[in-house]
């Protein structure tokens, strides 16, 4: 991987120059989208440190992106039930292609490349179906529309591709919607989350379900650990007194582990996890609350709670090449360092739901 | 002193202050959902001793008896909090949407193999809450898909256990709110609700997705796109309730947005208006199960009362929470 990894490095660098990789914008360590104070969305490249290096126009809210593995290009989506999304250049800000969801399809605003960077794929609704589809697209040929699969479930929302370069984790989150009706959720006494596993040409390789007593935890946002670990942020749907665990970790082939903090901390969360992600070392995962308006932190060898933050609106989370970043709707930037959260910006733009990693390897 | 307290008030919502919420918490727990959940527990036993006095689906008591019950249920129902979401028991009262058409599979199911759970309570408690409750009651009684499947006198067990679960359930949610009142009008800590604003969340938050629901999905759902409009999904279309559960649900929910606002006599003011046009446009249109959804005319009608809750829904937003001192984030707002 490797390998080809450095020669598709070199391809670009020698037959694509006019396509600048990561480094030309400032390398970012992540992408977010955010409402700047002149009342404009943009997407901004953010480092570790709490540094914008770019921020380009968008046509309305954003929620997630993908970035390309090598170039220095993001698809950036619309919120849900959006149904297109912009490629776009983030050197000069100009779009380089624009997708458009098929009929009957809507985006759920995540997606991921191929390890080679040349194939696109996105989380949609088939929502006349109510089944969750993985839209594929050719990211080498304008991002033409090549296809879709199965994701598994109802309701898929995040996706990474794992280590290995041929398999993805799909977080089925397994809410069924449609656009006529706004986000209402339309099969909550039925509904059944999965965490699936599939190679790249949608082919299950293992479904993982909670417990049944749990069918109203959904499986929503997910992070990735190099060597294989998934963890996954939940969102539940069921009765509010409740105050089930909203954290989970799952290795191929094994059981899942699901993580809870004591019970007041636990309450706190309003049943919401936003985001999720290991820290860079993988010993611990952490999630934020913007309900709660707190982040939570866990050992991950354990699976024991370590640690609380009271953040206000926090919900953007990612691995820096140093420790954990988070961004709020207040417009902070911060980092967990040891056991502290330290807050390194505070900017005049609200920070939307997630910290997308940019350049990380595979 | 005077500057302390000048710096303290700084640090809060300004209508946060000085409000006490007690007496608009009881009145809405006394006044609002607690004779709501009583008249549910009323017309659910009269719908169940009529079903085991007749038990033909076209009945004209029964008929009634159904009508009356729904209506009562379709008042509480966006009162979606503490004892009604114990064991699904708001699901199991109204499996809706039922976008898989799951109902009709599980009556079928029930009544091709003369399953035995309809003899006792307990047991057709623990079948598919999609083959329970009004919507199950609904097809049995006017679709003409479950007059003649299986047996009449299998027909008639399965119609009364569901008129029973019905009543059942709707005296379990009745039960709990008797201690569940205190739950919702002492909050502190330790209790499900650890403030008073918290109890207050509560029920604004019934309110505003009260409005929503019936915007967008009782309205929103039938009203599809102008290419494909949906006459077939709106709710409980086969007994002609579509739009009746529209005008009742609005006049709940503005009897619940009036108790709310009731030390802000100007934005009482402005949401009685805004409910009164949106009822008054209900009550003008003559289109019970919403089928004129699939006419330009028919749809004009009813995109104008879906687009008066939406007004509902701008002064709920902007005026009442805040004044209540209900705000949310930017991402805590969104989600997702």
């Amino acid at each position: 991987m490797t390998n080809r990894r450095q020669f598709l490095k070199g391809l670009a660098a020698a037959s694509l120059a006019p396509v600048p990789g990561w480094s030309a914008v400032g390398a970012p360590d992540f992408m977010s989208a955010a409402l700047f104070p002149d009342g404009s969305y943009r997407l901004a490249g953010l480092t570790a440190t709490g540094d914008v290096t770019f921020t380009l126009p968008l046509p309305g809210r954003g929620h997630a992106a993908a970035a390309h593995p090598f170039y220095a290009q993001a698809v950036a989506f619309a919120r849900r039930p959006g149904t297109f999304a912009l490629v776009i250049d983030c050197a000069t800000g100009a779009e380089f292609a624009r997708l458009t969801a098929p009929k009957d399809h809507h985006f759920y605003g995540h997606g991921t490349f191929s390890a080679d960077g040349t194939l696109l794929f996105t989380t949609e609704n088939s929502f006349e179906a109510g089944q969750g589809m993985i839209g594929v697209w050719d990211a080498a040929n304008s991002y033409a529309r090549l296809g879709a699969f199965s994701s598994g479930g109802i309701g898929p929302h995040d996706m990474v591709l794992m280590p290995d370069g041929k398999t993805f984790a799909i977080a089925n989150g397994g809410v069924e919607t449609h656009p006529d009706t706004g986000r209402t959720k339309l099969n909550l006494p039925t509904m059944r989350p999965n965490l699936t596993y599939s190679n790249l040409d949608g082919t299950i390789l293992e479904q993982v379900e909670l417990p049944l007593p749990l069918h109203k935890n959904s499986i929503r946002h997910l992070a990735l650990h190099q060597d294989g670990l998934i963890a996954f942020a939940l969102q539940w749907q069921g009765d509010v007194a409740e105050h089930p665990p909203l954290v989970g970790l799952h290795r191929r082939g094994g059981p899942v582990r699901l993580l809870n903090a004591p019970e007041a901390q636990q309450a706190a969360l309003q049943g919401y996890a936003g985001s999720i992600a290991f820290s860079p070392d993988g010993a611990s995962v952490a999630i934020t609350s913007p309900r709660g308006g707190t982040l939570h932190r866990f050992d991950v060898e354990s699976g024991a709670f370590t640690d609380a933050f009271a953040l206000e609106d926090v919900c953007g989370l990612g691995a820096g090449p140093s420790g954990l970043t988070f961004t709020t709707g207040t417009g902070q930037i911060g980092r967990l360092a040891g056991s502290g959260a330290r807050i390194t910006a505070q900017t005049g733009c609200q920070w939307d739901n997630h910290l997308v990693p940019v350049g990380v390897e595979i | 002193m005077l500057i302390r307290s000048f710096a303290v008030a700084l640090l809060l919502p300004l209508a946060a202050l000085a409000q006490d919420r007690r007496p608009i918490l009881m009145d809405v727990t006394q006044s609002h959902i607690l004779p709501g959940y009583a008249r549910l527990t009323d017309a659910t036993q009269t719908l169940r001793t009529t079903a085991q006095a007749d038990c033909a689906p076209e009945s004209a008591a029964l008929r009634a008896a159904y009508s009356d019950a729904f209506d009562d249920w379709i008042s509480v129902s966006h009162l979606r909090f503490g004892p009604s979401e114990v064991d699904d028991r708001a699901f199991s009262l109204v499996f809706w949407p039922d976008t898989k058409g799951f109902t009709p599979k599980a009556l079928s199911r029930l009544i091709t193999e003369a399953d035995t759970a309809v003899q006792t309570s307990d047991a057709f408690a623990e079948t598919s809450i999609a083959g329970r409750g009004f919507f199950a009651l609904e097809q049995m009684l006017y679709d003409p898909a479950f007059a003649k499947l299986g047996s009449s006198d299998y027909r008639c067990g399965l119609i009364r256990a569901i008129a029973t679960d019905i009543n059942r359930n709707a005296r379990a949610i009745d039960a709990d709110w008797q201690g569940y009142a205190q739950t919702l009008t002492q909050p502190g800590e330790g209790s499900r609700y650890r403030s008073d604003d918290e109890a207050m969340q509560e029920l604004f938050k019934a309110l505003s997705t009260g409005l929503e629901f019936t915007a967008d999905t009782r309205i929103g759902r039938p009203l599809g796109t102008f290419d494909r409009p949906r006459p077939n999904r709106a709710e409980a279309r086969r007994s002609g309730r579509s739009l009746r559960h529209v005008e009742l649900s609005l006049i709940a929910l503005r009897d619940l947005a009036l108790r709310l606002s009731v030390d802000h006599p100007g934005i009482a003011t402005d949401l009685e208006a805004a409910f009164d046009r949106a009822i008054g446009r209900a009550q003008s249109l003559d289109d019970p199960d919403f089928s004129g959804v699939a006419t330009p005319q028919g749809r004009i009608r009813i995109e104008a009362l879906q687009q008066s809750i939406l007004d509902i829904r701008t002064i709920t937003a902007t005026e009442l929470g805040p004044t209540l001192g209900i705000s949310a984030g930017f991402n805590s707002l969104d989600g997702d």
